[in-house]
């Protein structure tokens, strides 16, 4: 799972949130940036807050109420990527990411209506291809005065006027709108699977200690149709966009230091999840997991035995100095998935208060030949952590 | 190096002399340099309180006294302005020993990232606590640790009059020393908290926006004005920050002039030492200049010499400064928050900007005090140089030509006051022009006036009498610029000293109109702000029925944010005749009543008015709930509250402008019968628990004027020390003059003069450069007062006051330049009268 999220999430938040503080102070490459690993596997590991509620068991998953927020767990996220492309070709990625962050359970009993127990950030990111650049903002507010929040019904989720919604008259789409002074998507998404529970039906442990797990599921693949602005470009897009919701109280494991993950979706029908723990002694965890989807819509839950795969060069960030791998190899022999996962530009990194890369990815398969679209994230490498590059 | 060797072995044969030169330059600079980081420290404290606070914020969203309703803030984000951040802030005090007020800042930790920066990291714990736990508040560690507070810990602050609990999550930790500085005094809350500690639920203070330069900065501006409800407005904040400066300048540039002062005396001081010094090495120099020493050689050697002296003077200077000026920047604080805001200082550095100010101040002042006798001692040749009576005579004809400079100095200042665009600076400019030039005649009238007492000596001491006053008059190179020191420092004691007297009788006075009721209630705090928190409203209507009160006032005194700045209304529901009671500067109280009573005009105090050029039958135009709306101004009253200057309406036309029901002040005139005590006794049982501060019109009028007191207090101390080094000036030139004259007495004592009667010659001498010095002091002293009075303060703070000349002190500092003078005698007498003549003789 998107344990990337997870630890990103978490991090983010809970760091990000001072950090933002912090950050005003300006430069935001030079070192104020705590290292991420350390302070996620704070937040995420460790003794949970025991207010809160954790997962220790599958659960049953009732939509579309469980695309709402579930207040009693610590973080949760709505995590929507997708590629997309101009009817001429020109091929966009974005990223729109939704984190909750509970400073404290329930519902605040407090006279002020800014009194808040609930922390959204948001991450809006858009790769243009074509024209070689990154865009990416971060947004925080508290869950107050109607700046950010998230509902059940309709699904509603929002941080100011960045938006995803359900259209309560058609509640298999999603209406996503965000926009900044120079770049901006309103995007319609209509999904085409029904939800996969990844893990355990749903119930995706992180590691060895009871508890340290979280409750993750996918729409892997959402048809999706809209508009992307460039400055005042506006661009008519189509492609296919994957959703990742994921809550939970803690999650990793004190040593696991990073994270890779995968959210592929192949042209022959399959979507493949897999996430890569790395550990702080660069070996890799044996809770890193993930989902094979087959075309009729069976799902597999894969163990790393199962998954080779390998980082190939590097690229180096010039805003943190973090070195990632430059693209991956993965290979699922028995499945007969052998591809080259390439990042569509070297730079998607997105440089808030927690560094980490997350991206558009073409899949080539041996001849070089394209296989389909996906997005890579990897985290773990800004600040200290060369620790599990390889 | 012969010259050095020389100039060297001079200064330490006359460790005494080289002792008070040195003294004198050091004290000189120790005043300038002191007042110097007072001010600097106070306004620094004051910039980077507002810059931590105001942070990168460009501009602020302001409202009236009501606030902003929060929804603005909403709107402002949704509509895509989004580097903005919400603030709720008022000053609350602590209610445990040691009693302090803290500005309560309340904050959206979540929007604060691109305005400002109070922490350099926040914990992710920390946050939590601050924006979940209700009471968590932040502080710096060493404000937490002069509270004794630790994390964890829970305290009670006042605020308006309730009692709160906050507990201390954790410590502020600033990212650079300018903003520690600026949060020493600061309460950090989450602006929840805030609203709820302050009862302000759905309130803003202000919003603060950091919009970008130039034609988009316009644009989204633009944008913004569309988006304010009626009742706010958009101000830039460097505006803002522009007015308080401006409103303490005036202040601080009076402080600094006074500083002068003390340079200035410290400058005749050292001239007086230099050309002491040249005099005596006459002979020295003559010989040398025979011996083939060029004149440029003698010339550097007397610069250098008093180089020497001044760095001596300066590096002492500068540290006694640095110390004096803890004192002086506690009493400027308090001066400060006592008439402007409310300010926290705690350390005082020493600014390279200072040193160096006082560096070239000291050693720049001695060497120019140093020139004319270097010029002097290489101008005259070699046989002549040797000779000492030559130098009185050259003396005594440049008295009447130093007389004219003098004349001339003095007329330019007085043609300078009557140009009013000159300023303040302009006054003072021309204020020390006169100073200067009636310093240069003062030679002059010494010469005039010992003459005159001459006779008077002889007929009251005989010979000896006659000796002294002739004395005065032969040794006039020192004794002249000693007397033009001593006149300098006794004319600024006189000067500062009436203008402080006329001031405090004027206020008295002013306080005897103002303050018509018999007793005042407002609500208890330990604040002294101007801006009070609203009186519970049932308790008004409880008070307001007192059986012995006869009639009641309420009252709001409110601020109101502009373009300008803010702007004070103190709004008043009162009888007519309280209204005439009042004293006008311009406009008829009776004809103004009308318009005023009805809510179409308000009267403004002078200071206002003079602020703003206002004068009756003007408009103003005031920031009002529903827009802004133009007054008609009905009158100018005196006031002197505040020197921003007031604007007072009647409490109608203030409920309809600001839609605002609040009273925060009553007053009440008691029934026949019923004293003032009684009122207050009966006003508190009616008050019941309500924590409200009950004040009888007696008490209430010593308080101000105990406030008055306390904010010249620094006017007393530099006017003190001022004398001081006047008085040392004075000391260093008699003594020197008569531990040359060693000699000359010790002929007399050979020639049969008794111990005593040397005492006598010597004294009576000093005594007379002192009796004149005071006297001629008066005349300037008087001017100087009228140039404060009727120039200096009119335009720094638009005060009209009153010129009383309290007899007393004229005489108290003539008898101070008597004393200091007598005191000056009073080591060398003895020291001559005890030795022995042959003694005496020997040693030439």
């Amino acid at each position: 799972m998107r344990r990337r999220s997870l630890g990103i999430g978490i991090a983010v938040v809970v760091l990000g949130a001072g950090l933002l503080l912090i950050r005003q102070g300006g430069d935001r490459k030079s070192g104020h940036v705590e290292r991420p690993a350390g302070a996620v596997t704070g937040v995420l590991g460790g003794a949970a807050d025991p207010r809160f509620t954790r997962a220790y068991v599958p659960r049953p998953f009732t939509f579309p109420r469980d695309h709402g927020p579930h207040p009693d767990f610590r973080t949760e996220w709505w995590y929507f990527t997708g590629n997309l492309a101009t009817a001429e070709g020109r091929k966009f990625g974005y990223q729109l990411t939704f984190f909750r962050l509970a400073l404290a359970p329930g519902a605040p009993n407090r006279r002020s209506r800014w009194g808040a127990n609930q922390v959204y950030m948001a991450h809006f990111a858009l790769t243009d291809v074509a024209g070689k650049r990154f865009r990416f903002e971060e947004r925080f507010s508290r869950a107050a005065l109607g700046l950010a929040g998230a509902e059940s019904s309709p699904v509603r989720v929002w941080l100011e006027d960045w938006t995803a919604r359900q259209i309560p008259e058609r509640p298999e789409r999603f209406r996503l709108a965000a926009s900044e002074a120079d770049y901006g998507i309103d995007l319609d998404l209509a999904r085409l699977t029904r939800e996969v529970l990844n893990g355990e039906r749903g119930l995706s442990r992180k590691g060895p200690t009871s508890g340290n797990a979280s409750y993750y599921y996918s729409l892997p693949r959402l048809a999706t149709t809209g508009t992307v602005r460039i400055g005042a470009a506006r661009f008519t897009v189509a492609g296919s966009s994957w959703l990742d919701r994921e809550w939970s109280t803690s999650a990793l494991e004190p040593d696991q230091v990073g994270w890779d993950w995968f959210a592929l979706q192949l042209d022959d029908g399959r979507e493949l999840m897999w996430y890569r723990l790395r550990r702080r002694d660069g070996s890799i965890d044996p809770f890193s997991s993930g989902t094979l989807v087959e075309a009729d819509g069976r799902c597999r839950q894969l163990t790393p035995a199962q998954v080779v795969l390998v980082p190939e060069g590097s690229w180096t960030s010039p805003k943190t100095g973090a070195r990632y791998p430059a693209r991956w190899r993965l290979q699922l022999p028995a499945q007969r998935i052998d591809l080259a996962v390439v990042p569509r530009i070297a730079d998607q990194e997105l440089t808030g208060n927690f560094p980490y890369w997350e991206g558009a990815v073409a899949l080539l398969g041996r001849d070089g030949a394209p296989k389909g679209v996906g997005y890579l994230e990897m985290t773990g490498y800004a600040g200290a952590g060369t620790a599990g590059g390889k | 190096m012969i010259l050095w060797r020389a100039a060297a072995r001079h200064l330490l044969r006359h460790p005494w002399q080289t002792v008070l030169a040195v003294l004198g330059v050091a004290l000189g600079v120790a005043v300038v340099t002191a007042v110097d980081l007072a001010n600097e420290t106070a306004r620094r404290a004051f910039t980077s309180a507002a810059q931590a606070v105001a942070g990168k914020a460009t501009h602020q969203v302001v409202a009236g006294p009501a606030g902003i309703p929060e929804e603005l803030y909403r709107s402002l984000r949704l509509s895509g302005i989004r580097e903005c951040a919400p603030m709720l802030t008022a000053p609350v005090q602590t209610a445990a020993p040691p009693y302090r007020t803290l500005q309560l800042v309340g904050i959206d930790p979540f929007a604060e990232a691109p305005v400002r920066s109070y922490t350099g990291h926040f914990s992710g714990p920390l946050l939590e606590t601050l924006v979940a736990q209700q009471g968590s508040c932040l502080l710096l560690q060493s404000t937490a640790a002069a509270l004794r507070l630790r994390p964890g810990q829970p305290f009670t602050v006042e605020s308006g009059g309730r009692r709160v609990l906050l507990t201390l999550a954790g410590y502020l930790d600033p990212p650079d020393a300018v903003t520690r500085l600026g949060l020493d005094s600061v309460l950090v809350v989450d602006i929840a908290t805030a609203q709820e500690v302050l009862s302000q639920e759905g309130r803003l203070t202000r919003i603060d926006l950091v919009l970008p330069e130039g034609e988009a900065g316009a644009r989204e501006l633009a944008a913004l004005e569309k988006l304010l409800p009626r009742g706010t407005s958009v101000v830039s904040a460097g505006a803002r920050a522009g007015a308080l400066d401006r409103m303490t300048r005036a202040f601080r540039l009076n402080l600094t002039a006074l500083s002068l002062l003390a340079l200035v005396v410290g400058m005749f001081l050292i001239y007086n030492t230099m050309t002491f010094s040249v005099i005596t090495r006459r002979s020295t120099i003559g010989m040398l200049r025979a011996l083939g020493v060029t004149r440029r050689e003698v010339c550097a050697g007397v610069l250098g010499e008093a180089f020497l002296l001044g760095s001596a003077g300066t590096v002492a200077g500068l540290l006694l400064g640095s110390l004096l000026a803890r004192e002086l920047t506690r009493l400027v604080t308090r001066t400060i928050n006592d008439l402007y805001f409310t300010l926290q200082v705690t350390g005082v550095h020493l600014y390279p900007e200072t040193v160096l100010k006082g560096v070239l101040l000291g050693v720049g002042a001695t060497l120019a005090a140093a020139l004319p006798p270097a010029l002097e001692a290489t101008g005259a040749p070699p046989r002549a140089a040797m000779a000492r009576s030559d130098i009185e005579e050259t003396r005594r004809r440049l008295v009447p030509w130093a007389a004219l400079a003098g004349a001339l100095l003095m007329a330019a200042g007085g043609g300078l006051f009557f140009v009013s665009s000159a300023g303040i600076t302009g006054g003072f400019a021309a204020l020390f022009a006169v100073i200067i030039g009636y310093a240069l005649t003062v030679p002059g009238a010494v010469l005039v006036l010992s003459r005159l007492f001459r006779p008077l000596l002889g007929l009251w001491l005989g010979v000896i009498g006659k000796m002294a006053a002739r004395g005065v008059v032969v040794s006039l190179s020192r004794t002249g610029v000693a007397a033009a020191a001593l006149v300098v420092a006794v004319s600024a004691t006189i000067g500062v000293g009436i203008m402080v007297g006329s001031f405090r009788d004027t206020v008295q006075q002013w306080l005897g109109s103002w303050l018509r009721a018999d007793v005042y209630l407002r609500v208890a705090d330990r604040g002294n702000a101007r801006l009070r928190p609203v009186l519970d409203p049932g308790l008004v209507r409880r008070v307001a029925a007192a059986p012995g009160a006869a009639g009641y006032t309420l009252s709001r005194r409110v601020s109101v944010e502009g373009a300008e700045g803010a702007t004070e209304i103190f709004s008043l529901q009162m009888p007519k005749s309280t209204f005439i009671g009042y004293r006008f500067k311009e406009g008829d109280p009776e004809a103004a009543w009308g318009p005023f009573s009805r809510g179409e005009a308000v009267v403004v105090s002078e200071p206002y008015a003079y602020r703003h050029h206002l004068t009756v039958g003007r408009r103003l135009t005031l920031a009002t709930a529903h827009g802004p709306r133009s007054f008609g101004v009905a009158g100018v009253f005196y006031d002197y509250g505040t020197d921003a200057g007031i604007v007072m309406m009647s409490r109608g036309a203030y409920l309809a402008n600001w839609d605002d029901p609040g009273v925060d002040g009553m007053s009440f005139y008691a029934r026949p019968g019923v004293s003032p005590g009684e009122l207050v006794a009966q006003l508190r049982r009616l008050a019941g628990s309500a924590e409200v501060f009950v004040i009888s019109n007696a008490e209430l009028r010593r308080a101000t004027v105990q406030v008055f007191d306390r904010t010249f207090a620094i006017t007393g101390v530099l006017r003190l020390l001022t004398l001081v080094v006047a008085c040392i000036g004075i000391l260093a030139a008699l003594m020197a003059l008569q531990v040359e004259r060693a000699r000359e007495l010790a002929v007399m004592r050979a020639l049969g003069l008794t111990p005593a009667q040397v005492w006598g010659t010597v004294i009576g001498e000093t005594a007379l450069i002192g009796i004149l010095s005071g006297i001629l002091s008066v005349p300037l002293g008087i001017i100087q007062a009228l140039v404060l009075i009727y120039v200096v303060n009119l335009r720094s703070f638009g005060w009209t006051m009153e010129l009383s000349i309290d007899p007393l002190l004229v005489l108290q500092s003539v008898a101070l330049a008597l004393v200091a003078a007598v005191l000056g005698g009073i080591y060398p007498s003895l020291r001559i009268a005890r030795s022995l003549p042959a003694l005496a003789l020997k040693e030439e």
